[in-house]
């Protein structure tokens, strides 16, 4: 390794962080090793192995992986490589099984890894081949969910994830809350978008609200040009209460404010967020009401957060329902999959809502991601100038409030990036 | 579904109206293009094979009127950094088919083959499908109701599609 571990800590430093971070491949093997390894990483969730023997397939880092419901119903993350020779065991984005086959010599395995029968088994008589040592079995991954989210580690000794998640953990609770019957389940599929930049380039613009009036001014004022022409009493449209907000002022961004935590989490808004004057449909309301009361139907409705980040490998959005999740390929490609989620006990329009947001926002064919995507890739060529070393994040720094377990700051502070390279310097150090 | 056999004539006239669409996006002209879709007109592409509603699973694309209108201007829109780059596609439209025809009106529904190669940002990306184009009479002339894009690779990991195919 050509790196010492003073050299890895001092490429972060308070207020800045040194390019090779994006440019380097070297760093990212190191990320993929000691965060990527180590913290707690998205998977699915539960709805999507809805019956006995559903599974789904997916990279965990470079490592193939299989989140499969056993027979018992339990949700396990094992290893999709066949205890034989290594071949992947299950290759579709996701289907149903009754036990593993591996489609070289025929080895089964249960479901929850546990191998099961190797044909013509006599011919290991009298060597020390033993079928039953664990080894020759699937691998399970450390695995826990949440709320129906499931994330596994190769952490030896991780902390429960829930105390890893620490106050971050309220807005994946509002998410679900937001529910009548409290409960989410993934709906409508996934678009998978290749973005030709390093992965943090992405997470750390969840919370740049700096970025939106400059990036997004196009298809704002696109918006706001057409909806000029139209005559008054037009039918409402959600288009138009979700594009618009994403020109809002530097003054309105400051107001929703940023929250920071351990590990490297964080979420832009609370009070209020670009999220917070969308309509709110009387069917589901009703329904909310029924369910909680109005006192804990406004407390729910009233938690408002943009972007929340669980670092380093998944961003939702309570309030509009749809999570991305961040799958890195190499130090300047990264896959990300956008996922909507339906609202158990809600009408139909809200996850159509979702799914018109998902659309509108993230997909390859929208006019708002493709204009973030430039930035970041613009950033990645742009950085292997020598011109400087250096990526500054100053803005608000001192300024931030630090209370018991988390930071706060105003909206368009650099809390948010601070927060997470403070968890990278901490992961990246500790964990050699 | 097969084939409605119907005049030499006829299938003329629906290709001319393909081609012209092609046309528009091969430059691409939005404002061209948004004219020959009716003012309830959809232009769909979905996210998987034999996807059956854009309101129940992710799509691509589903745009309206409305959201034809916001993406005509946003495209030739100086601040999109997105689009700070040329964009040229070369179309090619073959197996024209008419499956349902209207005799009394003309409407009809039309899937063809198609090739486009897109040049974006330096790099060259081709695509492949089928069209449905669902076609109806204005007077003299056909405009486009809908118009359904299924590319053959919709549910694979897909990077900016920075225009209409
Ligand atoms: S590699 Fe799986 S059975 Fe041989
Ligand atoms: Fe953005």
């Amino acid at each position: 390794m050509s790196y010492t571990e003073q050299q890895i800590a001092d490429m972060v430093q308070p207020t800045k962080v040194h390019r090779s971070l994006y440019t380097d491949p070297e760093i990212f093997d190191l990320e993929m090793e000691r965060i990527w390894a180590n913290a707690w990483i998205y998977i699915g969730h539960e709805s999507q192995v809805p019956e006995k023997g559903s599974y789904m397939t997916l990279n965990y880092g470079k490592v193939p992986v299989v989140m499969v419901r056993d027979n018992d119903n339990d949700v396990h993350v094992l290893h999709n490589r066949c205890g034989h020779k290594g071949a992947k065991l299950v290759d579709r984005p996701c289907g149903k099984i009754p036990a593993f086959r591996c489609c070289y010599h025929g080895w089964r395995y249960r479901l929850d890894g546990k191998l099961l029968g190797v044909p013509h088994l006599q011919g290991y008589d009298g060597t020390d081949f033993d079928k039953d040592d664990p080894q020759y079995s699937m691998q399970k991954m450390t695995s826990e969910s949440f709320r129906g989210f499931v994330f596994a580690t190769m952490n030896p000794n991780p902390p429960d994830l829930r105390t890893w998640m620490g106050g971050a953990a309220d807005v994946m609770d509002n998410l679900c809350d937001r529910a009548p019957e409290g409960e989410v389940e993934a709906a409508g599929g996934v678009l998978r978008y290749e973005h030709e930049c390093n992965w943090k380039m992405f997470i750390e613009n969840l919370n740049d609200t700096m970025h939106p009036m400059i990036v997004h001014r196009s298809v704002v004022e696109s918006a706001l040009d057409y909806i000029k022409t139209l005559p008054e009493g037009s039918p409402r449209r959600d288009e138009a209460e979700i594009i618009p907000p994403f020109g809002a002022s530097y003054e309105t961004f400051e107001e929703t404010g940023i929250t920071g935590f351990r590990f490297g989490h964080h979420y832009d808004g609370g009070k209020t967020s670009i999220h917070a004057k969308y309509t709110l449909d009387p069917e589901y309301e009703a329904a909310m009401l029924k369910a909680y009361g109005k006192e804990r139907m406004q407390e729910i409705l009233s938690f408002n957060t943009h972007n929340t980040l669980y670092y380093p490998s998944l961003t939702i959005k309570s309030a509009v329902q749809n999570i991305r999740v961040v799958r890195p390929i190499a130090y300047n490609k990264t896959i990300i999959e956008t996922w909507s989620f339906r609202l158990k006990g809600a009408p139909d329009s809200m996850l159509k809502r979702t799914l018109l947001y998902s659309r509108l926002i993230n997909s390859n064919g929208s006019m708002v991601g493709p204009d973030d995507l430039t930035a970041y890739f613009r950033m990645q060529e742009g950085l292997q100038s020598q011109a400087s070393d250096w990526i500054e994040m100053h803005r608000n720094f001192a300024r931030d409030e630090k209370l018991e377990d988390r930071m706060v700051g105003k909206g368009t502070s650099d809390l948010d990036v601070r927060t997470q390279f403070s968890a990278w310097r901490e992961y990246m150090t500790e964990a050699a | 579904m097969t084939a409605v056999i119907t005049s030499n004539e006829k299938i003329r006239e629906i290709e001319q109206l393909l081609y012209q669409e092609a046309a528009c996006l091969d430059r691409p002209d939005l404002d061209a293009w948004i004219n020959l879709y009716t003012e309830d007109g959809t232009y769909w592409m979905p996210a998987i094979p034999d996807q059956e509603d854009p309101h129940t699973h992710i799509s691509l694309f589903y745009d309206d009127r409305v959201l034809m209108e916001v993406r005509r201007r946003n495209f030739v829109h100086p601040a999109a950094a997105s689009k700070d780059y040329d964009v040229r596609a070369s179309h090619i439209i073959s197996n024209v088919q008419v499956r349902e025809l209207d005799e009394k009106s003309g409407d009809c529904t039309v899937t063809s083959n198609f090739h486009c190669f897109l040049y974006y940002r330096d790099k060259q990306t081709p695509y492949a499908g089928k069209y449905t184009h669902e076609l109806v009479r204005d007077g003299d002339r056909y405009k486009i109701r809908s118009k359904r894009v299924d590319i053959i690779n919709c549910d694979a990991t897909l990077n900016t599609i920075i225009i209409y195919i």
